[in-house]
């Protein structure tokens, strides 16, 4: 992980990998899509309704997984000191927000004909509500504090407290009872749903996670250009 | 799919939400890479010119 600790080592290796990147992404997007939207069967109870499965459950996953890179690479920054990983969890936040807004509008956009109510304060769609509001308080905390290194600290204190939150929604469905369905993928006795319906959405999650990667690495290129121009402005004030 | 289906158009605001969004978010995080590597260049230029 030290080998990418200097931020010209890896911009090289981001500017050598971000065209595969992008190029698997759109090719995902594109079987995922066909899949979800041509070959995949209605269901037999929630009929074309679950088609909205395909963008609305690989939104939640990322929701969750950003937040954990994010609670990572705050760890990294705290423990080891690594001059990439507050660029890292900050460049994160604004993608995993809007994967988790998507998740939490797309799921409403799915109660409304399912539940008949497009929101119910239930265990699983109050605790993502309540990782909507860390993300957004972890961005705040960046944009309110000018100086990168104290802005950095209270940002790391609140990815980690807010982790406690990842199991949470994670199991919300187990521990209490939910509106939501269980857990139909990631299960210890293997996915319950047909194969037809789970490539499109496998393909789908694979496709999100390119793009996050994607977006990620052009977002810490940009933040480390962004850092850089305040360096040139601190020198020149420095030399005047 | 059966664009004729009861709720299908709840699927199609959710597949449009999801467009417009993650449009948005790409548009957003290229523009302010390229705003800024711009800048940094622009700045290196100014500085490597002799005073």
């Amino acid at each position: 992980m030290q080998f990418l600790a200097n931020p010209t080592r890896f911009l090289r290796i981001a500017n050598a990998v971000l065209p595969y990147v992008w190029a698997i992404t759109v090719a995902l997007f594109a079987v995922g899509l066909y899949g979800a939207l041509v070959t995949a069967p209605p269901d037999y109870q929630q009929g074309e309704t679950v088609r909205i499965m395909y963008v609305h459950v690989p939104a939640a996953w990322m929701a969750l997984f950003v937040y954990t890179v994010m609670a990572l690479a705050s760890a990294v920054a705290a423990i080891f000191r690594h001059p990439l990983a507050d660029v890292a969890a900050k460049t994160a936040a604004p993608i995993g927000a809007v994967f988790c807004f998507l998740s939490l509008a797309t799921g409403s956009l799915w109660g409304k004909p399912m539940w008949g109510a497009w929101w119910v304060w239930d265990a699983r769609l109050t605790s993502m509500f309540v990782l909507m509001l860390l993300y957004i308080g972890y961005m705040a905390i960046w944009a309110a504090i000018e100086e990168p290194h104290r802005a950095a600290m209270v940002a790391r204190v609140v990815a980690l407290v807010g982790f406690i939150n990842i199991p949470i929604v994670k199991f919300s469905v187990d521990w209490w009872n939910s509106l939501h369905q269980p857990a139909s993928v990631f299960r210890m006795d293997g996915p319950t749903i047909a194969g037809p319906m789970l490539w499109p959405l496998l393909v789908m999650g694979l496709a999100y996670t390119f793009l996050f990667l994607a977006l990620h690495l052009t977002a810490m290129r940009a933040e480390i250009a962004a850092r850089k121009i305040r360096q040139i402005h601190i020198a020149e004030i420095g030399e005047r | 799919m059966d664009f004729s289906a009861n709720h299908v158009g709840f699927v199609i605001a959710s597949y449009a939400l999801t467009f417009l969004c993650l449009a948005g978010l790409i548009i957003a995080t290229l523009g302010r890479d390229r705003k800024l590597r711009a800048q940094v260049e622009r700045l290196d230029t100014q500085r490597r010119k002799p005073r």
